[in-house]
């Protein structure tokens, strides 16, 4: 955790820095005393404090807790990173693709991924799931999803 | 402001409609699911099936969300009882009495106590809350803009004090989530800080999505790195009521931890966990069998049990009468109320006297319902546990991004999904505690607008803010609390510590 404990104390020092960076740019309010740039100054003060006292702590052998660390050769970690991409992926193509071509490729990828390998399972499940969440939201409650390549048939 | 007890009847006759009790019914039973798998909490069923009450009523949606949240509270014994991993957090103090039942064959008990238990401490949390918020928002409207503000600094300081390990983590989580709450138009003069030139950022980072992110898609990729089947003790579920010969051993027990999880959920900021702490504690200091406790005692069952679903209705007290949330889950109960349109607070006796005495209605409505769901289902809601995490783990995320999604119809509503995603699972990795985030989210802009507000009728001076008693009291116990926590954060942490060990020494067991 020691390691871990200095980094984050150094991200919330680079946050609490750029907060009061960008405060310096706001104007100043004559009658209040106390413009917008006063709230995220005090804050990112603070949050610079607590972060520096993270970090000694930290350096002087008082950090709590143990965390394991990740291993590329992990089945677990690969799961998360492939997780991650995939995530980003569906983000991404969510829009121009449509919701339900998307929702049905990354649910087949991710069950393959977690291990399911049964082809009725992974080609059928996730059909009904994206038709089940469609359905809800687009006829039950009325929002729209993005309709994507589908537009014309839907 | 006085108590309608005719207006209170009229809500019960609304409420209790076959639309609403149908609505009740959708929310429990998905709560009581939601609250029975391991890794889904009750602040992620509530955060995850928001967007479904978008188009409905007011209180069609809320009254659901209400039944999620009962729901999922007592969902929690489940697997804490047969697979010894609590549901949601607030059921871990189950789990040391739970599970050695179940182990002893006596599973049937410990199920119909949990559910009796639950059913006897949300009645009482919702008859206290019934009766208390009414005079809690009388008494709020007499407040200004330096009594909000303190009241703000009082439920922030509380969420860092109780923030679990590390009192310097739970500091940086709340700051963090604070300077998060500040971007957007400045409350007051309207100046967009840290947007970064995007038009989406103008109104802050979107309530919803930022919170399907930090509590649903972290989780995701938390499960995801798991593997391994679940096992789930052989168990005989031949009992829906607990015997009359158990009720009237922890009868005493019920009445006291129902009246603690209600206080403990009525502070701003404690939720669930800690009121089942403090109550199951408090048993075991209490009981004359204090050496059975952790080797299934009834009692702790009942009292952690009691008072976790008790402090939901202690949780609703200042929502609706201060709008400030009691915990985690009522933070994003406030989000849906601002959808539909209430503003909860002193206003919303004024001006929606209706809608809050429908939620008074249909919070005590929901624990009647939880307790037939619960009998009926009783076998169901045990299989649902076995549900396999390769099928619902990626339906959970795609379901949080549709989710993010449908508020606005915008993708950078997801995008923002996705991120805080991330981060919540980095923080929850390094034991950043993520619930400070939730509620700065709520308080820092109250805390700042108020403060603000404060100045401009003060001209700049900021003596202003010691001028009120009721502030001076609030920002007294704010400091106290704060001061508290730091002294007896050595004492937390052997406590915790050794809870901790109990509870590995019972999951080993």
């Amino acid at each position: 955790m020691k390691v871990a404990d200095i980094f984050g104390g150094a991200f919330g020092i680079l946050i609490g820095a750029f907060a009061i960076w960008e405060g310096t740019k706001m104007p100043v309010d004559v009658v209040m005393k106390i413009g917008p740039s006063f709230f995220p100054n005090i804050l990112g003060g603070l949050l610079i404090v607590f972060s520096a006292i993270l970090i000694i702590n930290a350096l002087r052998g008082r950090s709590k807790g143990k965390v394991e660390p990740y291993r590329l050769s992990d089945k677990g970690t690969q799961r998360g990173l492939i997780t991650l991409a995939a995530g980003i992926v569906f983000c991404i193509v969510l829009d121009p693709l449509g919701f339900i071509p998307t929702s049905i490729v990354f649910l087949t990828f991710m069950m393959w991924v977690m291990g399911k390998r049964s082809p009725l399972l992974i080609v059928v499940t996730p059909a009904l799931i994206t038709l089940a969440v469609w359905l809800v939201f687009e006829k039950v409650l009325s929002l729209s999803m993005p309709a994507g390549v589908l537009a014309d048939y839907l | 402001m006085e108590f309608n007890w005719s207006l209170m009847l009229a809500s019960y006759g609304t409420v209790f409609t076959p639309g609403v009790l149908f609505i009740i019914c959708v929310g429990i039973t998905a709560g009581i699911i939601i609250g029975s798998l391991p890794g889904l909490t009750a602040t992620m069923g509530v955060a995850l099936l928001v967007p479904l009450t978008f188009g409905r009523p007011p209180l069609e949606s809320l009254s659901m969300l209400i039944g999620i949240y009962c729901g999922a509270m007592y969902g929690g014994s489940i697997s804490a009882i047969l697979i010894r991993t609590p549901g949601t957090p607030a059921a871990a103090a189950t789990v040391l009495e739970g599970y050695p039942m179940a182990r002893r064959g006596e599973a049937g008990r410990a199920m119909a106590m949990a559910l009796f238990a639950s059913f006897f401490g949300g009645v009482c949390g919702a008859l206290i809350m019934t009766f208390a918020s009414p005079l809690v928002s009388s008494f709020a409207l007499e407040f200004g803009p330096v009594e909000y503000f303190a009241l703000a600094i009082f439920g922030l300081s509380v969420i860092v004090s109780i923030s679990g390990r590390s009192l310097i983590k739970g500091m940086m989580s709340a700051f963090f989530g604070l300077l998060i709450s500040s971007i957007g138009f400045d409350p007051i003069s309207g100046f967009p800080r840290f947007t970064f030139g995007m038009m989406e950022m103008m109104e802050g980072p979107p309530f919803i999505p930022t919170l399907i992110g930090l509590f649903a898609v972290s989780e995701v990729f938390n499960e995801v790195q798991k593997t391994g089947q679940i096992q789930q003790l052989k168990a005989n579920l031949n009992q829906y009521l607990p015997s009359w010969a158990d009720i009237k051993y922890c009868f005493k027990h019920l009445c006291r931890s129902s009246v603690i999880g209600t206080f403990i959920g009525a502070i701003p900021g404690a939720g669930g966990d800690i009121a089942a702490f403090i109550s199951y504690g408090q048993a075991k200091r209490t009981s004359k069998h204090p050496e059975r406790f952790g080797h299934g005692e009834i009692e702790g069952l009942a009292s952690s049990e009691s008072a976790n679903n008790a402090c939901s209705g202690g949780a609703m007290i200042p929502l609706l009468s201060l709008g400030v949330p009691g915990d985690a889950v009522t933070a994003v109960l406030l989000g849906a109320f601002i959808i539909q349109g209430l503003q909860p607070g002193p206003m919303l006796y004024k001006e929606h006297i209706d809608i809050v005495y429908q939620i008074f209605a249909s919070m005590m409505l929901a624990q009647f319902v939880m307790l037939f769901i619960g009998m009926a289902g009783i076998r169901l809601f045990a299989k649902v546990i076995l549900v396999d995490r390769a099928i619902l783990t990626p339906a959970i995320f795609v379901l949080s991004m549709v989710g993010a999604f449908a508020m606005r119809s915008n993708v950078f509503d997801v995008y923002t999904t996705l991120a805080f995603g991330i981060l919540g699972y980095v923080m929850m990795r390094y034991d950043y505690p993520l619930s400070p985030i939730l509620l700065a989210l709520i308080l820092g802009p109250m805390a700042e607008a108020n403060l603000r507000r404060a100045m401009v009728i003060s001209a700049g001076d900021p003596s202003i803010l010691f001028s009120r008693p009721i502030a001076v009291v609030l920002m007294g116990l704010a400091v106290v609390s704060l001061a508290l926590s730091i002294k007896g954060q050595k004492k937390i942490e052997a406590r915790l510590s050794e809870m901790e060990k109990e509870f590995e020494v019972a999951v080993k067991e």
